[in-house]
């Protein structure tokens, strides 16, 4: 049981970090490398807004994830807009170069040392006992919650609203979405302002249950395995992949040897790239674009 | 006569920075009126459309020289999105849906010009293709040829378009499918107060609907007029209409020496 519970909130940290990879993916191309970090930047977001809106943790969380908006968009805007829809190589190579960029920043700025944001919410991370005998912490469940809360967001968005389609048509068909009136790097901007936005919420739950430091922009790049196995274009598929992910690694940590932790996912992506390498599912012939 | 709606002066079209596509089209659409252009393959009727209608990034293509003017202002280069909200629209030769958006959701989906009424330019479609409300839900991935441009064309009406431009509306399409879409391109006309600007290599029924042709050959414009004017000429009896000649075989236009073709066009 408690494995189960284990597995939900390891693949509910997974999701939430790669439908990052998913919305920008599937809207430019581009498989942003710098995801891992921009996560990180937003979880010293929440380090930031805690210590200057003391005693309204609310508040705090907020201010961090309009933060984390902003950034997302500014990215765009400052960098990535000369490059998504030219050369997708280009692209990617500058998306790494901002992640190392913006890991050497956050050091200069913020220092190594490992910080607590939950504590300087104010806020304590209970344990909650479940039915079964199992235990989760109270910022597990917060982020099963949110990972739920984001998807249907980004279902009920993709779906019902006539942005959310105009942002599946620029995917398909770029050069007819902007024939149809659609302008491209709003809806470039708004993937990318979506997708930072995720990542940086990620990045804020996991640093208030387990600390604010370096290894952040690790489980950043763990999830992308999670990201490619569901097939990179579709947001279902990240899911799934998260779920088999994190389960393969909750599994073999449990039964097997937990200094595997890093490699599991990336063992699972090798495999999936053998056996299917357009992911559980993507469109086939997506894979010739990355 | 009335200004027209759209004029191109000299237009020049480059790909790649090396491949001139079209060199020094001139035309002019009136407002209200088909216009018609035709010519053979490869002869720079789709680049002259997509001159109008906007280049992206993609495309690397650029007008080098000359200009497109819309209503009296200059479009040349202006990203698609820009040009679709000054009220041209498009219905290319490939790729003209989203595949993984149904019809209901590619109707949706097109950014109507400022000012028209989303709705009703959506009903419209409807009504001028019925065919469409009954496959709402289908995936247009999987719509059949004919389906297809016939959602092409009722979400390039979702635009609210002044000038509708259409590129190879018969291709692939069974004859008297085609006579059918050319119908339906009267019928927009008459609803929509739209002037059509028509891309076809069949001369024979593009004729039939419009009101003055053009025949591009090379990147060039060597003859236009009207359709009466244009069936009676010779060579557009030999090459377009099969109907001339006398040898009761149908010629290709590339047959005939280029310099005889010149000097009957330009001499
Ligand atoms: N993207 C491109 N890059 C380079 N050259 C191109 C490109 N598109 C078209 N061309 C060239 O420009 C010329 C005109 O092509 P265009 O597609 O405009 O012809 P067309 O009249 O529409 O032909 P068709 O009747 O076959 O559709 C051709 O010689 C073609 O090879
Ligand atoms: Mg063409």
């Amino acid at each position: 049981m408690q494995i189960a519970v284990n597995i939900a909130v390891l693949a509910s940290i997974y999701a939430l970090i790669c439908c990052g990879y998913v919305l920008i993916y599937r809207a430019t191309r581009v498989l942003s490398l710098a995801h891992g970090e921009l996560m990180m930047l937003g979880a010293y977001g929440l380090y930031a807004t805690a210590s200057l809106f003391k005693g309204h943790p609310l508040i705090a969380l907020a201010a961090a994830a309009g933060l984390a908006l902003a950034v997302g968009l500014a990215v765009y805007a400052a960098l990535m807009w000369r490059m998504t829809g030219e050369s997708v190589l280009a692209a990617v190579l500058a998306t790494i170069a901002l992640g190392i960029l913006l890991r050497g920043a956050m050091m200069l700025a913020f220092g190594t040392l490992t910080q607590h944001p939950l504590r300087d919410l104010g806020w304590e991370n209970a344990s909650i006992g479940l039915p079964g005998g199992a235990r989760i912490s109270a910022v597990g469940a917060a982020l099963i919650l949110s990972t739920g809360l984001v998807y249907g967001g980004l279902f009920a968005f993709l779906r019902g609203t006539r942005w959310g389609m105009r942002m599946r048509a620029a995917g398909q068909n770029p050069l007819l979405a902007a024939q149809r009136g659609i302008g491209l790097h709003g809806i470039y901007a708004l993937s990318w302002g979506l997708a930072t936005f995720t990542g940086g919420l990620a990045g804020m739950l996991i640093a208030l249950d387990a600390g604010l430091e370096s290894t952040l922009v690790i489980i950043g790049l763990k999830a992308f395995p999670a990201a490619l196995v569901g097939g990179l274009d579709s947001l279902v598929g990240a899911l799934a992949g998260s779920l088999v992910v994190a389960s393969a690694e909750v599994l073999l940590i449990q039964y097997v040897d937990p200094l595997l932790s890093d490699v599991v996912p990336f063992f699972v992506l090798l495999a999936m790239l053998v056996v299917r390498p357009w992911g559980l599912f993507g469109t086939r012939e997506e894979l010739d674009r990355v | 006569m009335s200004a027209p709606l759209l004029r191109l002066e000299k237009l020049e079209v480059t790909y790649h920075r090396v491949i001139t596509a079209v060199q020094g089209v001139s035309l002019e659409v009136a407002p209200g009126t088909i216009v018609a252009l035709l010519g053979t393959n490869g002869a720079g009727k789709t680049t002259t459309l997509r001159a109008t209608s906007g280049f992206i990034g993609l495309d690397d293509a650029r007008v080098t020289e000359g200009a497109v003017v819309f209503d009296g202002e200059r479009i040349e280069n202006l990203p698609p999105h820009r040009v679709t909200a000054l009220g041209i629209a498009l219905v290319p030769e490939r790729n003209k849906v989203f595949e993984n958006l149904s019809v209901a959701e590619n109707l949706d989906a097109a950014v109507p010009r400022p000012g028209a009424r989303r709705r009703r330019s959506i009903e419209l479609a409807y009504e001028i293709f019925p065919a469409l409300g009954r496959l709402r839900r289908r995936e247009a991935g999987y719509l059949s040829g004919g389906e297809r441009q016939m959602l092409a064309i009722g979400s390039a009406l979702a635009c609210a378009p002044r000038l509708l431009l259409v590129d190879e509306l018969s291709q692939g399409l069974a004859p008297l499918l085609v006579e059918e879409m050319m119908r339906r391109l009267e019928t927009v006309r008459a609803e929509t107060g739209a002037t059509i600007l028509l891309v076809e290599q069949n001369a024979q029924v593009a004729l039939e609907v419009a009101d003055y042709g053009y025949v591009m050959e090379n990147g060039r414009i060597v003859l236009d007029g009207t359709p009466e004017r244009l069936r009676a000429h010779q060579d557009i009896r030999e090459f377009y209409l099969g109907t001339g000649g006398g040898t009761g075989r149908r010629r290709s236009y590339r047959d005939v020496k280029q310099y005889r073709r010149s000097r009957r066009w330009y001499g």
